[in-house]
């Protein structure tokens, strides 16, 4: 099954880019959406997301105000919606990262012109994950206690307590990621700039690209930085998952306290994230037509990393059971069995369906690059991560080791509330971010454009 | 004050040649601008490489160091916590939290270190004066000659960036 378009030689890769075109005209048809006034579409899909942020916004204020007895949470179900939302939000962020960061360093071109949209997911992405570790607490106005400062009581946080690590590593992810993004953003906002028809528009570009030049000497130093951002953030993939992972490990709850969580939960970021990027990235594709820039070959690469880190996924759930047999222990058997059999069992087959049987269509190169079987593919994708979250986190609580402990657990309006408005919260930053600044990273595309001629001479 | 002598090329190969060429003349303080990073550039223009790497990694290293012994001063000796029994002295523990702090102090000396070696944000600058240079973020390569007043020979350097094929030749000053 070749990965060509029909007619194309065998042997040339598929392009990156569809068709030659000056840089003038480039930069001037991907900055054309931020100069349209918004349309309908968007205007209905943000009133949308500003209604579910306000549901949000409801949801966070009864939990502070009447407490986590508002949520589905009793005894032994002690961590349900909240913790499952936090991982799920947070792996959606990795494969933001991973696109920007770990394929640079890669040097994988394709990278190039999806590469924003991967990083302002990822900021967004961990901007409403990060709320859930604060609501979840009991006494969430005491949440700075987490974080170290000499107090009056003499007390300092618990560092070997991996819900203190989360809190070192979520904040670290944020904070370097934004700067991250940023930094990438500066040149294009200078683009922006420097295209801008009114004043006002001028002005804010202008602010925000601190008066970019262009200037090698800046150059120089951006190139540097902009490559050890990379690196230095490529770790935190790995670290951030894992140390969530640990949040689980480190009990000793029967299917909790298992070595196979660091691993598992990083393919399953990187399954989820993808997922996700390819949710937002086909409609945007279509809707901005970017097709030229975003090209069937950067569909089929993401199609191709969901495969495989489905099957890492699919690896793991097997591993899971393998482990349990082998090792013995009752109490983790029991776990397992009650996984595909008890009371949640649909949300498991569900969840083994969607991300391990969905993603084996992609071994077929035309469902790669169709984009709508693509969309609905991750759609599903990102459904099952949750439920495989669900299952992670609720299955071994509601059945533990003594049977008193036992209690079936099921989400309140609130906890739907608080999941719906994250998602639309999303959605209005998202939307934001491609009416307001450059979408596709235009210095990135013009860089790749201008490497053509060598890529062809170099790979024929 | 300080002048700057700027002209437009319509590609980077002409743009770097005419650096090149400029440099054989004897011009030192040269400057390219670009829509996005060339690095032939910067050896073109004889540049320094960035010290932006090692003060990263000093950044790194010292924030690292910094959180572990924090870490273990405030566990093992300002309020000693015994958790199951475990030594004051857990670095296992204690790896996590040192290698996530010094990837942000790392990060926030290359962010900030970045800003700070390209002296950004500085919103005004005399190029911006030059109407055509918008077009150096988008399509257009510029290369400018600058150096205080008294050492520039102004109409030279104009011939001299003409002479190479330069459009839009134009001298702006910063007013002191």
């Amino acid at each position: 099954m070749s990965n060509q378009a029909p007619g194309a030689h065998p042997l040339e890769p598929a392009p990156l880019l569809a068709g030659e075109e000056g840089d003038r005209p480039l930069t001037e048809r991907l900055l054309q959406y931020v100069w349209r006034p918004p349309g309908r579409a968007w205007w209905t899909l943000f009133g949308i997301g500003l209604l579910g942020s306000v549901l949000l916004v409801l949801g966070i204020t009864a939990t502070l105000l009447y407490g986590i007895g508002t949520w589905g949470n009793n005894i032994p179900v002690a961590w349900a919606f909240a913790i499952i939302n936090f991982v799920w939000w947070i792996e959606i962020a990795h494969a933001g990262t991973l696109i920007s960061a770990v394929l640079l360093l890669f040097i994988q071109k394709w990278r190039n012109s999806i590469n924003r949209f991967a990083e302002t997911m990822t900021v967004i992405a961990v901007l409403c994950a990060g709320i859930f570790p604060i609501l979840h607490l009991g006494r969430p106005w005491y949440a700075f206690w987490l974080i170290p400062y000499p107090s009056t009581l003499g007390v300092w946080p618990q560092f070997r307590s991996p819900l203190v690590w989360d809190v070192f590593a979520v904040g670290t992810y944020l904070i370097v990621s934004t700067l991250f993004w940023y930094t990438g953003l500066v040149p294009d906002l200078a683009a922006a700039r420097d295209l801008s028809a009114r004043r006002w528009q001028r002005i804010l570009y202008g602010v925000f690209a601190i008066g970019w030049r262009g200037s090698t000497r800046h150059w120089r130093h951006h190139r540097v930085a902009y490559l050890m951002f990379a690196g230095l953030i490529t770790p935190l993939v790995i670290t951030v998952m894992s140390v969530i992972s640990f949040d689980f490990t480190a009990g000793i709850l029967a299917g909790w306290h298992s070595t196979i969580f660091p691993p598992y939960f990083v393919a399953g970021a990187i399954l989820s994230g993808f997922a996700m990027v390819a949710t937002l990235l086909i409609p945007v594709r279509r809707f901005l037509h970017l097709e030229a820039v975003i090209t069937p070959r950067h569909l089929d690469n993401m199609a191709r990393v969901i495969l495989v880190t489905s099957l890492f996924t699919f690896y793991s759930y097997i591993m899971e059971y393998f482990m349990a047999w082998y090792g013995g222990n009752p109490f983790e058997i029991a776990v397992e069995v009650n996984q595909a059999a008890g009371f949640y069992r649909s949300l498991w087959w569900g969840t083994v369906f969607c991300n391990s049987l969905v993603p084996q269509l992609f071994w077929s190169a035309r469902m790669r690059r169709s984009p709508w079987l693509l969309w609905t593919a991750s759609l599903l994708i990102n459904i099952g991560m949750w439920t495989e979250r669900f299952m992670i986190v609720v299955n071994p609580l509601h059945r533990d080791y003594l049977p008193s402990s036992w209690r079936t657990y099921a989400p309140t309006y609130v906890d739907w509330s608080l999941l719906t408005g994250t998602l639309c919260f999303f959605l209005t930053c998202y939307l934001l971010f491609l009416k307001l600044l450059p979408a596709v990273p235009i210095g990135d595309v013009k860089e790749l454009q201008h490497e053509r001629p060598l890529r062809r001479t170099g790979t024929s | 004050m300080r002048l700057w002598i700027l002209g437009e090329f319509p590609d980077a190969e002409a743009s770097l040649e005419a650096a090149r060429a400029l440099r054989e003349r004897g011009y030192r303080s040269l400057d390219l601008y670009t829509p996005y990073p060339i690095p032939a550039a910067e050896q073109a223009l004889a540049l320094r490489p960035s010290p932006l790497p090692i003060l990263v990694a000093a950044s790194g290293f010292g924030g690292a160091g910094f959180a572990y012994w924090f870490q273990w001063y405030c566990n093992a000796v300002s309020y000693p916590l015994n958790v199951g029994g475990r030594p004051f002295q857990s670095a296992p523990a204690l790896v996590i939290i040192t290698l996530v702090f010094g990837i942000l102090c790392a990060s926030l000396a290359c962010f900030f270190g970045l800003w700070g070696l390209t002296r950004l944000p500085r919103l005004h600058h005399p190029v911006f004066e030059v109407q055509h240079f918008q077009s150096a973020s988008i399509d257009r390569f510029w290369l400018s000659i600058d150096g205080p007043e008294a050492e520039i020979d102004r109409e030279e350097a104009i011939a001299d960036l003409a002479a190479l094929g330069a459009q839009h030749v134009t001298a702006v000053e910063e007013k002191a």
